[in-house]
């Protein structure tokens, strides 16, 4: 038992396992980057570095097969490693302090990557001049949402996420008599106008009836969104509303009314409300001279807190973002003749640990350099030795 | 040790000497003040520039040449622009295009022969099928083009440049911008003004006193202007052009002098930028540091079969005068610019040859056995040969786009990241000069290969080092700009390649599974990576798309590749391969006694 402990933790410390998983690393970094120009890049950085796995679907059958550690695996082994030899090879003394700062950046780098894999949210705001929005956007994530408009003053909102409608045959909306029946889903679609030469409309409500969808495969390139379209049935109360098309190309708003309640039915980005609200007050993109190169793109916003009492203006330029409530609000994009605004919103929680690491990992070999610098200039007395120290002074000098 | 010192001094100081004599001014064109008037500044692509950097882009752009032959004299830029702008039926004759591809050539009736060069009255009968391919060509995505395709877009935008170029000063087939000035008020006038403005490629008069000084304004824009006729720089102009029409060298010169007085007087530090940046193009640094490396790698391989004492040194001398270009160069792009040195892929090469060149000098200092000379001078030059590719896209300092613009990333970031290439590429020079030493050197010298052991393994410490701080660096930007600290994209991947293969060549060194031999066949194979992550990362996608450089890239890149690896195979061929058998005696006693010196 024994042995076979010494020898795990052998193999656990080894260099040989920090090589193999560097070397792992690289392959699955060149794939990811070939996979990208097929899958886009989400996809692809979901199949090989934020999975513990890399599948190959046997062609011809239905099964997949794993081939290679996933990026999450090499990384987390790395980590192990880097830890395990830390503690047991790396003796605690000043000459080795260099290494063991860079070290121990190293793991918070990996930890950080973890971190951003498992907890950070990316959203949108879109925002026109003069308008005022309180809540952000997945500009990927899809939902199908059912609003209750019956109250003027107040919206009830109902969101089932895309993933939900793919997966399952009927969902029930909480706190609503309503249950939704998805009756087909197609993750990208091309909608046309309904031509006689058509099949009959899957939908028998609403805009769908004069509509033709035809399912596409998934978008691969990342700035062209995916169109999804969903058939779903409303039944609530044992009676049904109807087959209705939703889809994110369509803008017509669809109604359906049970028991007195209007409920308000379209497929969206998928929304997060937040307690402040923001107000586009001037967009402005510049332009070099006499050519169309932009020179600098600026939103100037007005947030608004009730909670906190709060009123402010803001700018948010490139380079510059707006951190505020554990989010980030970076200028992303523009559109509709300069008038709108697109800010990417960011929350990571694990957003420093990168910095921390950098100034660690930069100290760490700067000492260590250092080090070896030092024990090259007393060394380089000796004439043995004269060309391996200063191969180390060449490092530093340089 | 005296007598060195002179040597490497004289060999250095004569070719700095070479490189004055090369920026000074040529004399006057058949009696034209032609370099007056490359003085003359104007706006373009955003900046304030010489109006002979106008010239020399656009003709390299439009025949990859900043100067070409016709009719037994050598035409300049900036002649040739007074001849497009001011005697068009003149410059049509001229063979100013390029055209490579044999089925661009059938379009307009022409088989590819050993000429590649046609003037635009070449063109001139396919000009409508050349506009009617390009206009159908362009509605596909670039990526997705076929090599005619993208051919026939890349010519007819450069015969659209050439049409503006035409069409800036005054209309073609008009009576010229003098008479536009005369009867400015005429019927159909304000018609061709505004067709004037529309059409100039860059914009020739500056801004009126109290305007903003980016209101520089063209021909058309200025001849709409209420006070056209008392507008001193817009009638020079036209004095100008009707001098150059006519040929009249004493007016032209007059009308040179009159522009560069008002220039001076009105806008003394647009007319200081513009002075500045024509020594610049004249001088050429990068194609004359080239020069100077070629020359010191030639006095090297001398030294290796005569009199080295004196040629080692002399290779160093002029190694250095290399260096001082190189460094002069790159001192006035970032000057003229007002911007860290890399901010393209352009100078990004010529800053990764700067970066090993001068690691190349200290290390020379270093040991003193015409190594690091060798291996800095073909770096330097390929390096600078290189960027002579990239830069057939026209201006070389465009302005930055908006999410660029920060001097303090461009100058840790990307800074930091190139000299991270320059480090893995000269540890790979460097493991290429042990290899081919090994194979081809006569004589036996155990402390000349222990000292390129000991260097490349610091160099790719050094690299290992910058490229981390580097890509991390960049991580921290896109997390300042665009709230991700990594994004996978491919060039953060190519980056992070670098880092990983410079990680793992150490950790097998230290861990003994590799030994010096080891080490350089993986440093020659950090070239392939470094290369990957640099170009080959901006290709993903292509298929056989982008015409021009990037399609020649394509192949460039692969070649490059292919040289790498085999010389990794040379290096990794066994001993009894070397023509220096004893070399490899000095590593283990296993070996039998030193072979003879052959």
């Amino acid at each position: 038992m024994a042995r076979i402990s010494s020898l795990l933790w052998g193999a656990l410390t080894s260099l040989k396992l920090t090589i193999v998983c560097l070397a792992a690393l690289m392959v699955l970094v060149i794939a990811c980057t070939l996979a990208q120009v097929k899958l886009g890049t989400f996809a692809a950085v979901d199949v090989y570095i934020r999975s513990w796995v890399v599948w190959w679907d046997v062609p011809g059958t239905v099964y997949s097969v794993p081939i290679f550690p996933g990026g999450a695996l090499a990384g987390l082994v790395l980590g192990l490693n880097l830890v395990a030899a830390q503690l047991s090879r790396l003796e605690l003394s000043w000459g080795k302090a260099g290494l063991w700062v860079v070290h121990a950046g190293l793991i918070l780098l990996v930890a950080g990557e973890f971190v951003t894999g498992a907890f950070q949210v990316d959203t949108q705001l879109a925002v026109e001049e003069g308008q005022t929005v309180n809540f952000v956007e997945s500009p990927r994530l899809l939902e199908l949402a059912v609003v209750d408009v019956t109250d003027p003053q107040h919206d009830d909102v109902y969101g089932v996420p895309a993933a939900m409608l793919a997966s399952r045959d009927a969902i029930q909306l909480p706190g609503t008599p309503v249950t939704l029946k998805v009756r087909y889903f197609m993750e990208n679609s091309e909608l046309t106008r309904r031509t006689e030469a058509d099949p009959p409309p899957m939908a028998n409500q609403g805009v769908g009836t004069g509509i033709t969808a035809r399912e596409l495969p998934r978008e691969s390139r990342d700035d062209v969104p995916n169109l999804t379209t969903v058939f779903v049935e409303p039944v609530a109360g044992g009676k049904s509303y109807g087959t209705w098309m939703a889809s994110n190309a369509l803008a017509a708003t669809q109604t359906f009314t049970h028991d007195g309640r209007t409920y308000e039915l379209s497929l969206r980005h998928q929304r997060h409300y937040l307690p402040y609200s923001v107000t586009l007050k001037d967009f402005k993109h510049d332009v070099y001279p006499g050519t169309q190169i932009p020179k600098n793109f600026s939103s100037l916003v007005h947030i608004s807190n009730p909670g906190r009492g709060e009123e402010r203006d803001v700018l948010i330029y490139m380079n510059q973002p707006l951190r505020y409530d554990g989010k980030a609000f970076y200028q992303a994009s523009f559109g509709k003749d300069d008038r709108l605004s697109i800010l990417q919103v960011v929350e990571n929680p694990g957003w420093l640990l990168p910095y921390i690491s950098c100034a660690l990992v930069a100290i760490g070999l700067i000492v260590h350099f250092g080090i070896s610098l030092r024990r090259g200039m007393r060394r380089r007395t000796s004439p043995e030795t004269t060309t391996a120290a200063s191969g180390s002074t060449a490092a530093v000098e340089a | 040790m005296k007598i060195t010192r002179h040597v490497s001094l004289a060999a250095g100081v004569l070719a700095l000497v070479g490189a004055a004599v090369a920026a000074m001014p040529h004399g006057a064109v058949r009696g034209f003040d032609v370099n007056g008037f490359a003085r003359v500044p104007v706006l373009e692509g955003g900046r304030v520039k010489p109006i002979d950097s106008v010239a020399r882009n656009s003709l390299l752009m439009i025949r990859s040449q900043q100067s070409f032959r016709h009719d037994g004299r050598t035409i300049g830029p900036d002649e040739w622009l007074l001849d497009v702008m001011f005697r068009p039926a003149v410059a049509d004759t001229q063979p100013a295009f390029v055209i490579n591809d044999p089925e661009v050539l059938s379009l307009i009736g022409q088989q590819q022969t050993s000429n590649r060069y046609f003037s635009f009255a070449d063109l001139a009968p396919g000009i409508a099928e050349i506009q009617r391919q390009a206009l159908a060509a362009q509605r596909i995505d670039a990526k997705q083009r076929t090599r005619f395709q993208s051919a026939v877009v890349n010519l007819f935008e450069r015969v659209y440049l050439y049409y503006r170029l035409k069409n800036t000063m005054q209309l073609e087939g008009t009576p010229g911008l003098g008479a536009e000035v005369a009867t400015r008020t005429a019927p159909g006038a304000a018609q061709r003004h505004v067709a004037l403005a529309e059409l100039a490629h860059f914009r020739a008069l500056p801004p009126p006193p109290g305007a903003s000084p980016d209101a520089w304004r063209n021909a058309g824009e200025a001849l709409l202007a209420p006070n056209a006729t008392e507008d001193p720089t817009l009638v020079g102009w036209a004095r100008l052009g009707a001098a150059w029409a006519a040929q009249d060298a004493a007016s032209f010169n007059r009308s040179v002098d009159d522009l560069a007085a008002l220039s001076v007087a009105a806008h003394p530090e647009a007319q200081k930028q513009a002075d500045h940046e024509i020594t610049f193009n004249r001088a050429q640094p990068f194609y004359v540091g080239m020069v100077i490396y070629v020359l010191a790698l030639l006095a090297l391989f001398g030294s290796w079969a005569w009199k080295p004492h004196l040629l080692q040194p002399a290779a160093f001398g002029l190694l250095c005068a290399g260096a001082v270009v190189h460094t002069v160069g790159l001192a006035s792009r970032v000057i003229l610019q007002g911007r860290p040195p890399v901010t393209n892929l352009y100078s990004s090469a010529v800053f990764v040859g700067w970066g090993i060149v001068l690691l190349g000098v200290i290390l020379e200092r270093m040991y003193r056995r015409g190594f690091a000379t060798a291996v800095a001078a073909a770096s330097g030059f390929a390096s600078l040969l290189v960027a002579h590719h990239l830069s057939g896209d026209g201006d070389t300092m465009e302005m930055m786009r908006a999410v660029l613009d920060s001097n303090f990333w461009l100058a840790t970031h990307v800074i930091t990241i190139t000299i991270g290439y320059s480090g893995t590429f000269l540890a790979g020079a460097l493991a290429i000069g042990y290899t081919l030493r090994r194979h081809l050197a006569r004589r036996i010298d155990p402390a000349t290969t222990k000292a390129l052991g000991a260097t490349t393994y610091g160099i790719i410490c050094f690299a290992l080092f910058f490229s981390f701080i580097g890509t991390v660096l960049g991580g921290i930007w896109a997390d300042q700009s665009w709230g991700r600290f990594w994004g996978w994209d491919p060039k953060e991947n190519g980056a992070l390649l670098i880092v990983l293969w410079n990680a793992i060549i150490l950790h097998a060194r230290w861990a003994g599974y590799v030994r010096e031999k080891g080490v350089m066949a993986m440093a020659i194979f950090g070239n392939v990576i470094t290369s990957l992550s640099w170009f080959g990362v901006n290709m993903l996608g292509v298929g056989l798309h982008s015409y021009g450089f990037m399609d020649s890239a394509f192949w460039a890149l692969t070649a490059f590749i292919g040289s790498q690896l085999a010389f990794m195979a040379l290096c990794l061929a066994p001993p009894k391969f070397w023509r220096v058998r004893s070399a490899a005696a000095e590593k283990g006693p296993e070996q039998e006694q030193p072979a003879l010196k052959t």
